[in-house]
């Protein structure tokens, strides 16, 4: 196991290597580059020379890559443009605030996703079925964003029940105001995600209930119950979590456009920031410790995977 | 051609056979006719009239007015052809790099396989929005930024249905004699093995279709889509949640018919996968009677 894992974190390497140097060289590609964002619009030429040398625009792309790079590894990703401050500083600010949501998200998501797919599986093609696979539909049809304005409407506008937009309250600090700003933002992504689980929890309990190992339980007078809880679902389950570790890229654009909707000061606020603002470092610093976190999730499935079924030994 | 033509007729007929995929497809011909031909309607989604500013629906705008007094309605009609032409253009865009790259790889599945593979893998290790936010970055907001990014992210899709494809087909006994013949690799990829494996990748371009206006629309409500004053549905959902007080329905129906699009796209996408996986296990007969 352990090897697996170190060589599976080791595989990692060269797609971040990859995906850095991508990232790297289109902020290269730009006319006036970073240089035109620090020197502002009425700058003279012999300002936007000095800028230039100063921050060793001058030297070739590739020599500024590797300088970035060996500076990255110490966890050294620069100053922001803006605020001057260290990138990484500011996602440090910004990462609890987005793993905070992504975990009542994905509890939100079980709550309604486990019972809605359990509930339709035990008999398919009934009308109960079908309403709770057009509610799979829904859940993944309707966009984030406007599935969260209509959630505030009604709380915030209508019932003034819940704040609509959200601050970020660590929940073991004040638990009471930490979920009244958490519950609309992730009712708002848990619903999505939700329509993932219940859609492919459902197909993959149909499959397994129709295998032998079933009828063999049930022929021996195994209550039903523990047939569905104990024999199908974990077997069910296999297929489920790598769509689930499928869809967490999905996920992550989800969590995105969320916090955009509820202005939570989450790292994808940050993100857009970086971008409206052209803020080089801080865009480069945001993308890889998302793109590190994906990749982390999804070993992080694949070793959930072995854990669940123990015929699965990774080497 | 008139052959293609039939099969389409009888497709789209066992299409409208089913309620949910008859009514997506009415609601998806309605907007892609207004939009085409919006111009004929009176409707002007750049008009303003400050005095007549978030007005609720009424006679004259049946969707109510904006910030700046625009009808919302026109505006939605027009946000419609950003929409479509940006699903169109990515579909397109995906199909035409993602296709030839799933073909060459199944086709050969040596070291040209490994390679087109793994340059996949990486651009499936990105999460689309996050791809397509940062070449925005780069490329600056505009129409055409748009579209290239969410074609882009359209890419793996079309390369690994393309080759799954191949794969199953390049030892069937039609291939082995074209192959027998004398058919150059290029000849047996595309005029042999592509037209006998189209359904899966139409399938693909309806469902990427209804994934590109999500992510259009997405890119538009951070900020960064198709830059104002060109309608969208996004950037509309984007200005009407800053006046959820005194105008709600401001971004309630824009969203709505976004949602219907994105809906609608999905129900003939699965209407269709439901069909032809139908087909083929009445052809094959195996798996009729269930799993044993």
């Amino acid at each position: 196991m352990t090897s697996y894992v170190l060589r599976r974190l080791a595989q990692m390497l060269p797609v971040l290597l990859i995906a850095s140097f991508a990232i790297f060289a289109m902020i290269y590609a730009v006319p006036g580059g970073p240089v035109a964002i620090i020197v502002g619009e009425n700058a003279s030429a012999e300002e936007i020379a000095e800028v230039t040398r100063k921050f060793g625009f001058d030297r070739p792309m590739i020599v500024q890559y590797f300088d970035w790079l060996s500076r990255a590894i110490t966890g050294d990703f620069g100053l922001s443009l803006h605020s001057r401050q260290p990138v990484l500083h500011l996602i440090g600010e910004r990462l609890p605030a987005t793993l905070q949501l992504a975990l009542c998200a994905i509890l939100v998501a079980l709550a309604i996703g486990i019972p809605v797919a359990v509930a339709s599986a035990i008999k398919p093609q009934s009308w109960f079925d079908r309403l709770l696979s057009g509610w799979s539909a829904l859940a993944l049809g309707v966009p984030t964003f406007w599935l969260g304005i209509l959630l505030i409407l009604l709380f915030a506008v209508e019932l003034r029940l819940l704040p609509s937009a959200s601050r970020y309250v660590p929940l073991w600090e004040s638990p009471v105001d930490a979920l009244r700003s958490l519950i609309l933002p992730a009712m708002t992504l848990g619903v999505y995600v939700s329509g993932v689980l219940g859609r492919f929890l459902r197909a993959s309990l149909i499959g397994e209930a129709r295998a032998d190992y079933v009828r063999t339980a049930r022929a021996k007078g195994v209550p039903e119950n523990r047939v569905v809880g104990l024999h199908i679902m974990r077997n069910a389950l296999l297929p489920f979590v790598t769509i689930v570790g499928l869809m967490m890229a999905n996920f992550i654009g989800g969590a995105v456009v969320t916090e955009a909707v509820f202005t939570y000061p989450g790292l994808g606020r940050l993100l857009i920031q970086a971008i409206t603002t052209r803020d080089y470092p801080l865009l480069q610093g945001c993308i890889l410790v998302i793109l590190v976190a994906y990749m982390l999730i999804n070993l992080t499935v694949d070793m959930l995977y072995a854990w669940i079924d123990p015929r699965i030994e990774y080497r | 051609m008139s052959e293609t033509l039939a099969a389409f007729g009888t497709l789209l007929r066992r299409l409208f056979a089913r309620r949910g995929a008859a009514l997506s497809l009415i609601f998806l011909g309605l907007v892609a006719l207004t939009a085409i031909f919006a111009g004929l309607l009176p409707l002007d989604p750049l008009a303003q009239s400050v005095a007549d500013s978030l007005k609720p629906p009424s006679a004259e705008n049946w969707f109510g007015t904006d910030e700046l007094g625009r009808d919302i309605l026109a505006r939605v009609v027009y946000g419609a052809r950003t929409s479509l032409v940006t699903a169109f253009g990515a579909v397109f865009i995906a199909a035409l790099i993602g296709v030839p790259i799933g073909l060459v790889a199944g086709f050969y599945g040596d070291w040209r396989d490994s390679i087109l593979m793994r340059c996949i893998d990486v651009l499936l290790a990105l999460p689309n929005i996050l791809f397509a936010m940062a070449l925005i970055a780069v490329l600056g907001r505009s129409q055409g930024a748009a579209l290239i990014a969410v074609g882009i992210a359209g890419i793996p899709g079309f390369a690994r249905i393309a080759r799954a494809q191949v794969m199953a087909l390049r030892q069937l006994d039609f291939v082995m004699a074209v192959r027998g013949f004398g058919g150059r690799p290029s000849y047996i990829m595309f005029r042999t093995i592509l037209p006998n494996a189209l359904s899966p990748l139409v399938v693909q371009a309806i469902v990427l279709a209804s994934i590109a206006i999500l992510l259009e629309a997405a890119l538009a409500f951070l900020g960064v889509g198709v830059p104002p004053p060109t309608p969208s549905w996004g950037e509309m959902l984007r200005t009407g949640k800053s006046y959820l007080y005194e105008a709600p329905s401001y971004a309630v129906l824009p969203g709505l018919v976004l949602t219907l699009t994105i809906l609608s796209f999905d129900t003939i996408g699965r209407a269709l996968t439901a069909l032809l996986d139908h087909d083929e296990t009445d052809a094959s007969g195996a798996t009729v009677g269930g799993r044993r």
